[in-house]
Parts: C-alpha cells; structure tokens; sequence
C-alpha cells in the first residue's frame, strides 16, 4: 500500500511537469503578442528575426491613445453594446425565469422546450433574415442593431438559468407575500430576485463573455468605424496597416483584452464556475 | 337574496384576481417572447422559406418559389459546396479529436496535482475570454512567415526552405492551422467540465480499486473513464457544435484561402449571402449545416448515453 502511494506521488511529479509545459505553451501566444507590441518595428521585421528583443519601447501603446483611428471608438462601442445586451438579458430573463420556475401556466414546458431548441442551432441560421429586417427598419449601422440580436440569442441561456435558481425557491415564500398583500412584481423584484443573486453573476458573465466577443453579426451588421465593437474593429486597423506595424496592431489587442484579463482574474471563481455551470445546467 | 349578492361577488372578485394573474403572467413572459419571435423563431422560418426559393438581394423584386430545386442543386451540383462541407468535416473530425482528448487527458493529469489545480485552471481558460478574431490575429503572426515566431525557431534550427513556409497560405497546413487557433482557444470549457466530472466521482470508488491492486492505467480505464460518460456527452455536444460553426478565424486569417481550402459552411454561407447577394443558395446552406448539427448529435447521444439510459 505505501510503495504504491509513493507510485502516485511520483506520477504526480511526473504529471506536474507536464502540465506545466502545456500551460507555458499555452500562455506563449498572448505572451509573443504581448512581446512584439513593447518592441520598436525595425527590431520585429530586421533580418535575420530575432526571438529575444533588442530594444524596448512604449511608443505602439502611446501610438493606440493618440495616432490610431478608431480603436477607442471602437472600445466605446463594445463597452455600450456589452453593457445594454447584459441589463436587457438579466431582466428579461429574470422576468420569465420567473414565469417559468413558479408559476405553472399551460403549455409551459412546451414553450420552454421551444426556448431551449434554440441553442442548437447555428447562428448563421438567423443572421440572414435578421439582416434583412433590421436593413428594412433601417436598424444597421447603429448600436440597436446588435443588441437586438445579441439579447436573443443571450436570453434562451438566462432563460434556463433564472429558471433553474426560481424553480428552488419555496412556493411557501411568493404565497405568504402575495397574502401580505404585496403585488406580484414588487414581490419578484423586491423579495425573489436578491435570493437568485448567484444566478444574475452567472448570466451576466455568459452574456458579457459573447457579446464582448461576438465577431459574425458585427461585422455584417455594422460596416462603418462609427458602430463597431472592437473583435471587429481591430482586425479593420490591422488590415488597414498592414503586416508591417505588428507592433501597433499588437498594443491594440493587448489593450483591448487587458481589461477583461483583469475583470477575469479577479472574478476567475465567478467566471469559471458561472460559465460552466450555466452551460452544464442544459 | 342577499347571500345571492354575496356569492356573486365573490365569484366575480376570484375571476378578477385570477385574470390580473394572467395579465401578469403575460406581462412576465413579454420581453422575452418579443425577442425570441422576432429574433429567433421567426428568422428560423424566413430562412427556411428563403431555402425553397431563389431570391437575390437587390436584384429580384421577390423570391421564386423554387421547393427542394435549391438543396438538390447544392448537394448535387454545386463544387464549392462540396468542398466547403469536405473542408467542414475534415476540420470537425480533427477539432473534436484534439480538443476532446487534449481536455481530458489534461483534465485527468490536473486532478492528480495536489497543488496549483485553481491556478491551472485559470491558464488554461484564459483563452476562452480572448474574442476569437483577436486570436486568430495572434495566430497568424505567431505562425507569419516573416518573422513569425514559429518560423524564426525553424530557421535557428535549418536553412533549409524547404521548412520555412507560410502556414496559412499553404494548402496542406492552412486547414490545421485554424484547428489549432481553435483548439487553443476552447480546451479551457471541456477542461472545467471533465475536471468537474472527475471532482464528482467518489473516491471510495478510487480507494477500492487501488485496494484490488489496480494500476493507475486501470484505474483510469476502469474507473474513471466509464464514470465521465455523462460528462463527456456534454462535452462532446458542445464541441461538435462549435466546431461547424467557423467564421471568424477563416474571415480573419485565411479568407477561405488558399484557393477555397479554408472554406466552412458558415463562410460559404456568409459569402454567399452578403457578396453575392444570393439569399436563397446562403439559407440553403445553413439549413444543410443546421440538419448535420442535429444528426451529430443525436448520434453523439447514442455513443454515449447507453448505461444512463439503462439506469433511467
């Protein structure tokens, strides 16, 4: 029993070492990124290249602030467009998170069968026809244009989150409130909603984490600098320098994900337990 | 008389509180049901209905009702497609294989740390926040063939250029190039399932395996494996899912180049739709996506769900 013990251990070791390697492997795409955008340009594209840098400077991320057009625009534009999809998701999902965890109404679980099928399929699906509509209601190239679709394609997942967090709350606790004489909104928002808190962290991270991300319907919706979010955006000023400015486009990436690194190693809990559990939850 | 009067009202006072509940009710499910019918359900039909017609943007005035003309054209007559659905698979098969075994082996390695399991974690799903666009920036410099880092290291090691090439422009590593980017990018989501899946099984299980003298290969084979079933079912729905819809890589890498080897059925589609303005052939193609989606999965299923159904 003990030699085997001392088995493991050394497979341990052995398994450590290797997850070690795969995890600096891992890092080394973000990191070579990161490392071009803090070099001059003649060091990255001088010949023979050259893995370790010869000189180092700021002057790419000084570039992002004052020289390069569009990119905070184009951080302004994700942060707004992130931000609504999220408040719009959380109440309307918490709305009929509602309806569908503690009110039983005919045909609920028919609906929400609808509801869930919808995550099967494949966004391209909608992109055509929502393109039209918005085309003909005059809604591209404008902020509402992508929250519309972000909100429904985020909400089926709040959907079955708020319904999963309502659903364990006691019936016992909306009838002794409704006896009260409390009115049922107030009752949702004032007494229910505080005790689904972790279910709103949960929501709010997968909804963010997509439309924070979301490049296909951005980049047909919105065509113009003014509207689009950053996924978009940077590759625009990439393409617009060329491979030649790695550097800058590089500070630029680095810019736009710090941000949300931080956001995600502060709350790393909240957003590895919110987005697995809201997607084992299905 | 009066107990008439009485019974009346208070008949009459249920129906009320009854029908404010269902207008409450309504008022509950409202938001919600505006977007998923106007957002989803009934974009899912129009595109349906556009897949039976040929229509083109801007220049027809309506779509031709054409039935089942347009998917027997796609599937029988149509060579970017077929190369587009040959170039889907073959980046399907190998996402899911490598990203299916790279979590769980990971997975499997990390459960047995007794330390740094949190921290490794949080490295390994990192790449699950970046946008893909953005990593497949990432990529294609890391891969350049310029000054790339993958080719500086090939030319410390040899001259030769033979070696020196550009991985995505090539037509043998351009496919499995943008695997790799994705891969990279959602092994962090399989990896917090399996490790979930692993956490769940009790160690009882584990300690009376080890007491019959198990091997760790046992062990796992035996064991563990059998244990992550469930686990691997969703995980595997998940991937397959994400691995028929590419767009953003090959929109910002490859652009479906070299030649058409990086086409997808999502760019086909795209391509389709917004440059050549053809409506009809682009929801075709997303329907024909949309239908191998279902039958994967429903066949994914089968692979793994037989001892859960047993036990139901």
């Amino acid at each position: 029993m003990a030699a085997k013990n001392l088995a493991y251990g050394r497979l341990s070791k052995v398994f450590f070492v290797l997850v070690l390697i795969f995890a600096v492997l891992y890092i080394f795409p973000i990191f070579w990124m990161f490392l071009t955008s803090i070099r001059p340009d003649n060091d990255i594209h001088k010949f023979p290249p050259t893995v370790i840098p010869k000189a180092l400077t700021l002057s790419n991320y000084l570039y992002v602030f004052t020289g390069m057009r569009g990119f905070s625009r184009y951080f302004l534009n994700s942060v707004v467009v992130t931000l609504s999809t999220v408040l719009i998701v959380l109440l309307a999902s918490a709305m009929s998170g509602y309806a569908f965890g503690m009110r039983k109404f005919r045909g609920s679980g028919l609906l929400f069968m609808l509801v869930l099928s919808v995550l099967t399929i494949p966004y391209i699906m909608y992109l055509i026809p929502i393109y039209i509509m918005e085309y003909h209601m005059g809604l591209t190239e404008s902020y509402i244009g992508l929250i519309l679709p972000y909100v429904a394609l985020n909400l089926p997942w709040g959907l079955l989150i708020m319904r999963g967090a309502f659903s364990t709350i006691p019936l016992d606790i909306r009838d002794a409130a409704i006896v009260d004489g409390c009115g049922e909104f107030r009752m949702v928002f004032q007494i229910l909603l505080p005790i689904v808190r972790p279910a709103f962290v949960t929501t709010t991270i997968i909804t963010f984490v997509f439309s924070w991300q979301e490049f296909m319907f951005a980049s047909t919706i919105n065509k113009k600098n003014n509207w689009q979010t950053l996924p978009v955006g940077i590759v625009w000023i990439r393409d617009e320098l060329q491979t030649m400015a790695m550097g800058k486009v590089g500070a630029a990436i680095i810019l736009s994900i710090l941000p949300v690194l931080i956001l995600f190693f502060v709350f790393r809990k909240f957003f590895i337990e919110g987005l697995s559990e809201g997607m084992l939850k299905g | 008389m009066m107990d008439d009067v009485f019974i009346k009202s208070a008949r009459w006072q249920k129906k009320k509180r009854r029908l404010s509940e269902n207008v409450n009710l309504f008022v509950f499910l409202l938001p919600a049901m505006f977007f998923i019918l106007v957002f989803i359900a009934f974009p899912v039909l129009y595109s349906g209905y556009l897949s039976l017609t040929a229509f083109k943007f801007g220049i027809d005035k309506v779509p031709t009702f054409i039935f089942l003309k347009g998917y027997i054209d796609r599937i029988t007559n149509d060579s970017m497609f077929t190369a587009a659905l040959i170039n889907q698979l073959v980046f399907a098969v190998s996402y899911f294989s490598i990203t299916f075994l790279f979590s769980l082996v990971l997975a499997i390695f990390i459960n047995e740390l007794s330390f740094g399991v949190q921290a490794f974690q949080v490295i390994f799903y990192m790449p699950m926040i970046i946008p893909m666009s953005l990593a497949g920036i990432t990529f294609a410099w890391l891969l350049s063939p310029i000054n790339g880092f993958v080719n500086i290291i090939i030319r410390s090691i040899t001259e030769n250029p033979r070696f020196m090439f550009d991985w995505y422009q090539e037509p043998k590593t351009a496919l499995i190039g943008l695997v790799v980017a994705r891969s990279w990018k959602m092994v962090g989501f399989t990896l917090i399932i399996f490790i979930a899946g692993l956490k769940g099984i009790p160690s009882s299980y584990r300690e009376a395996a080890r007491v019959d003298g198990a091997s760790f290969r046992q062990e796992m084979w035996w064991v563990i494996l059998p244990n992550l079933r469930p686990y691997m079912l969703i995980s595997s729905i998940w991937i397959l899912i994400n691995s028929l819809k590419v767009f953003d890589l090959v929109r910002v890498i490859t652009e479906g180049g070299p030649g058409i080897r990086t086409y997808t059925l999502y760019y086909y589609s795209w391509k389709l739709a917004f440059e050549r303005q053809d409506l009809g052939q682009a929801s075709q193609v997303a329907y024909i996506t949309a239908a191998i989606i279902v039958i994967l999965a429903v066949v994914l299923n089968r692979v793994f769900r037989p001892e859960t159904a047993e036990r139901a």
